[in-house]
């Protein structure tokens, strides 16, 4: 059978980003097993460099249509390709970039840059296809194509104790959340006798013989994603992870990694298991979602706000963020009106996250390469030395928040109002407080940057580490630009969420 | 005589919960991965009991998947514990505690 029938038409154009990083991970694994011992990191890196941009590139060459037609499946039906697919592809491949930019200070004196490079491609391909799975066969596989490369990579500084704790707790808790996971997979395939998405929803709403299966297996694969996405009660590996990890991969992971996620939990839970039947069934998964959000949003900036640490403090913030975007699965409604406009205001918010957050990430590397130091404190003085970075550290910060200095504000403004005009406006209130609070905690370390004397003299900051400086000031610029520009954006969010929900 | 389906699951959440314990209870890095084996198994025995069920060799197939999975998530790990023995001196699982909650 030829390769064109079995994927389907045109499947490696549609898959040309996924495709185009694992050819340069592959070819980053072959040029470090030739010659392992002499790395020319120029190189490496911008082979690396050169493939994530041909990605985004080919991401955004197939969003503005000039590729084959979207909404389309491949391989027999295990893969799609449609708005929502390549929205995500674009936050992975952009997430992605930045990082790479952001690595070639970072591993300047580090061994191993070669492997560095083709595990985080490696694990980009894995959010990719998570963001493509149509089945929960591909759902499984992608996600543990993305984990593995990311336990190594957080784990990455094998002398240091913080890494290696922090990729311990992190593969630990990520490979029993995986077993968990297949776990409530299996039980959902025996309740409903597939393992395609479409397919299981239509078994679904057929309606099931053992509901109590079928609800244990929801119930599992919700516990699943919120160790993925990292949601209170499920966070505890979190802060520990993105505070051990190298700062670049604490950006990486903790956005391009929960964006696949969530799009799989988006994906999963409105087309396997359409709300109708499944509360007709008894197994209402947008409450298990609301008492999520909630206490994901709450107990994220709450334990944000007493931190000392920044890196911390940031890995907090994302816990927090995570809970802001469950408000697009618990904010759903049976027939609801506006349930596009929920879940593309938590596609939105992912997007602009994604810039955000990487961007404050690599800021703390930034620090970390001056050895600034971890406290609030160590960053006191730092405005007046490095005016330019904290300057755009400050913008993402205030976007973080939600104050209209950037695109963290639209997303914020759908997200809250779609839940509002669904009749959810608790959702909405208890965002907006969290929100308010964040703002306490982001001005902390803005007041450090600009207000704060130095206590002991000021940093001796040695070394322009330009790919750094570029990634944060390209970071700052897009969550600038998406608020007067975020009009194009928000249209595919829209057009992707009306597909899944539609 | 054939063995009813049901059995199937009561055996897997059986293995399951076995595998649950001793994460819960176990120190060693290693007894935790193969607590997570176990767990892994259990899915598998669904899979393949109620691929037989419905007669589609979807569950058998993506237990093959879950098997190959499983053998790439522990080469990692020991990986990982590898390092953890170098730096703190043993697989115990409580050792590492340089950051707080």
């Amino acid at each position: 059978m030829a390769l064109d029938t079995l994927g389907g038409e045109d499947w490696f154009l549609h898959l040309a980003p996924a495709l185009v990083m694992i050819a340069t991970a592959l070819a980053l694994f072959g040029v470090d097993a030739l010659d392992p011992d002499s790395t020319n990191h120029r190189a490496v890196f911008g082979v690396t460099l050169a493939g994530t941009l041909a990605a985004l590139g080919s991401a955004i060459a197939l969003l503005f249509g000039m590729g084959p037609e979207l909404g389309t499946t491949l391989f027999s039906d295990q893969l799609v390709a449609d708005e929502a697919s390549l929205l995500f592809t674009l936050i992975v491949t952009s997430v992605t970039s930045l990082v790479v930019l952001g690595s070639y200070d970072y591993l300047e004196d580090l061994p191993d840059k070669g492997e560095f490079y083709s595990l985080l491609l490696l694990a980009a391909t894995g959010m990719v296809l998570m963001a493509h799975a149509n089945s929960l066969a591909t759902v499984f596989v992608a996600l543990e194509l993305a984990s593995l490369p990311s336990y190594a990579l957080v784990s990455f500084l094998t002398d240091n104790r913080g890494s290696v704790e922090g990729g311990l707790k992190y593969f630990l808790i990520g490979a029993l959340s995986s077993a968990v996971f297949v776990y409530g997979i299996s039980l959902v395939y025996a309740a409903t006798g597939s393992l395609l998405l479409s397919d299981v929803g239509t078994a679904v709403t057929e309606g099931v013989d053992q509901t109590g299966v079928l609800g244990l297996g929801v119930l599992l694969m919700v516990a699943g994603f919120g160790f993925k996405i990292a949601s209170v009660p499920f966070h505890f590996w979190a802060p520990d992870a993105y505070e051990g990890a190298p700062a670049p991969i604490s950006g990486f992971v903790s956005s391009a990694s929960k964006a696949a996620g969530f799009l799989i939990a988006f994906r999963v839970f409105t087309t396997a298991f359409p709300l109708g039947a499944m509360q007709d069934a008894g197994i209402d998964w947008v409450f298990v979602f609301g008492v999520l959000a909630v206490l994901t949003m709450l107990l994220g900036n709450l334990a944000a706000a007493t931190q000392d640490e920044v890196k911390r403090m940031l890995a907090y913030s994302s816990i927090a963020h995570a809970g802001y975007v469950l408000i697009a699965l618990a904010a759903l409604k049976s027939g609801g009106a506006h349930n596009d406009w929920v879940l593309a205001g938590g596609m939105l918010h992912l997007f602009v996250y994604g810039f955000m957050n990487t961007g404050a990430f690599l800021f703390v590397a930034l620090a970390e390469h001056w050895d600034v130091g971890r406290t609030f404190e160590d960053y006191a003085g730092l405005g007046e030395e490095a005016p330019v970075a904290s300057a755009a550290v400050t913008v993402l910060l205030f976007s973080l928040a939600g104050l209209p200095v950037g695109g963290g504000f639209w997303s914020k403004f759908m997200l809250f109002g779609g839940a509002i005009q669904n009749g959810f406006w608790w959702f909405a209130a208890i965002g907006l407080a969290a929100s308010a609070l964040s703002l306490f905690y982001y001005w902390r370390l803005i007041r450090a940057l600009w207000i704060d004397q130095p206590t002991d003299g000021g940093h001796e900051l040695d070394g322009t580490p330009t790919g750094l400086y570029v990634a944060v000031l390209v970071a700052a610029l897009v969550t600038v630009g998406l608020l007067v520009g975020v009009g194009p954006v928000a249209e595919v969010a829209f057009d992707a969420a009306g597909n899944l929900v539609g | 005589m054939t063995v009813p389906v049901e059995w199937y699951l009561v055996l897997s959440a059986a293995v399951f919960c076995i595998g649950i314990f001793g994460i819960l209870t176990r120190r060693n890095a290693l007894i935790f991965l193969i607590s997570v084996e176990l767990m892994l198994n259990a899915a598998n025995i669904n899979l393949v009991a109620f691929s037989h069920f419905y007669g589609n060799a979807t569950g058998q197939v993506f237990a093959l998947f879950t098997i190959g999975l499983a053998a790439a998530e522990v080469a990692i790990g020991i990986g990982i514990i590898l390092v953890l023995t170098r730096n703190f001196g043993e697989a115990d699982v409580t050792l590492p505690t340089e950051m707080r909650w």
